[in-house]
């Protein structure tokens, strides 16, 4: 999952999140596949941000999946000797292997 | 000299002059919940008066870490739905955090995330009254904003310490100040004559076992703190995860699928409350 401008959008994306006006209209549910009209769409009633499935869009400076687990596990490194939390660990990593995964 | 140093900064953070004082919409408003014959909609409508102080509180009230199903559009039904205690707390709240919305916005998220899994944990465990819990995640930190404001240059000692031993921010607080944040939050939070069942979980987040009548909320947000921490919503340079304690553990009695279950929903509402603090990104930028 990403969320990237909506003129950062491409045709063929797929949407992980509602696309709803600020009043709380729904235009567009998770799972459309975007085509160029419904991008066109958003652009014109000034919808900003979208949430894609993914990872579509590189962003300078962000960090790689990789430095993200890196990091996670150094968050978690004083607590090795606590099953729980390093069951907590692993979960996190999944959801954040699944958040940037394809 | 450990004495010594505590009643120093104890009393410097006592007299704490550059927080914002509990502002008198609050004593006004205690005054009326103590009346029997007050109705919702005279507290509701005292409010109002303070349009952004209503429109502050409403976006809190409906903000994804209540995860109310409707929306709620005027305060008197927010003081009937979350109880006058958390409201005042909100009230409190969106004075002191509009401070750091501004400087430290790291710690503000964490808040909200800590509210989020607090609120999250709360109703899977079926426990009464999960606003108050999640209301007391909010501000479990709130010693830290204390801290920072009226003792900036032992702060930034604090952070020094954490960032040259790699001890977390707790422990260079007992070392430097003779007390943490965790205790500064509770003087606060009691001299605004908050119940226990936020003062509790606040004092004890760092340690549960010494909560005597609200275990249940200290324990949920001693581990909210921690998932969140975990998640990589933290602060400062102090990025560990706090150790988990075991009487907290037992007394929340989680089994994996519980777990699994919170990642789930607080994903979700990380989203919206993600949303929430871009808002507020984009509305200093409009007022700067």
């Amino acid at each position: 999952m990403q969320e990237i401008l909506s003129a950062q959008a491409n045709e063929g994306m797929v949407l992980a999140k509602n696309v709803a006006t600020p009043e709380g209209r729904v235009l567009c549910g998770k799972g459309t596949i975007l085509a160029a009209t419904m991008i066109d769409r958003f652009q014109k009633m000034d919808i900003m941000r979208i949430v894609v499935e993914g990872h579509p869009v590189e962003v300078k400076g962000e960090k790689s999946l990789k430095e993200e687990l890196q990091d996670m596990e150094e968050r978690f490194s004083r607590v090795k000797d606590t099953p729980p939390l390093m069951y907590l660990m692993k979960r996190l990593m999944k959801k954040k292997v699944e958040y940037r995964g394809p | 000299m450990d004495d010594e140093k505590r009643t120093k900064f104890r009393k410097a953070l006592r007299s704490v002059k550059n927080l914002p004082t509990l502002p008198e919409i609050v004593i006004k408003l205690s005054k009326m919940a103590e009346d029997p014959d007050t109705t919702t909609d005279q507290m509701g409508k005292v409010i109002s008066k303070d349009h952004i102080l209503a429109s502050k509180l409403l976006k809190l009230v409906n903000s994804a870490f209540y995860g109310f199903p409707q929306r709620i559009s005027s305060i008197s039904s927010a003081i009937i739905l979350l109880g006058f205690n958390v409201i005042k707390s909100l009230i409190i709240s969106a004075s002191i955090f509009e401070f750091m919305e501004d400087q430290d916005l790291e710690l503000w998220e964490h808040s909200l995330g800590c509210a989020v899994v607090s609120s999250v944990l709360a109703k899977r465990l079926g426990v009464s009254e999960p606003e108050e819990i999640s209301t007391a995640g909010l501000i479990h930190d709130i010693g830290k904003v204390a801290i920072k404001m009226e003792l900036p240059e032992e702060f930034e000692k604090i952070h020094g310490l954490v960032r040259k031993q790699g001890i977390s921010t707790l422990e260079a607080e007992r070392e430097i100040l003779g007390l943490d944040h965790a205790e500064v939050g509770g003087w606060l939070t009691k001299s605004w004559n908050l119940p226990t069942k936020l003062i509790e979980p606040i004092v004890c987040h760092h340690d549960p076992r010494i909560s005597k009548n609200e275990q249940i909320a200290s324990s949920i947000v001693h581990f909210s703190n921690i998932v969140i921490r975990g998640w990589g919503y933290g602060h400062a340079d102090d990025i560990w995860v706090p150790p988990l304690n075991k009487r907290a553990w037992t007394i929340l009695g989680l089994a994996p699928e519980d777990l699994d279950h919170i990642i789930e929903e607080t994903e979700e509402k990380l989203w919206d409350v993600k949303g929430f603090s871009l808002d507020i990104r984009s509305q200093l930028k409009e007022s700067a």
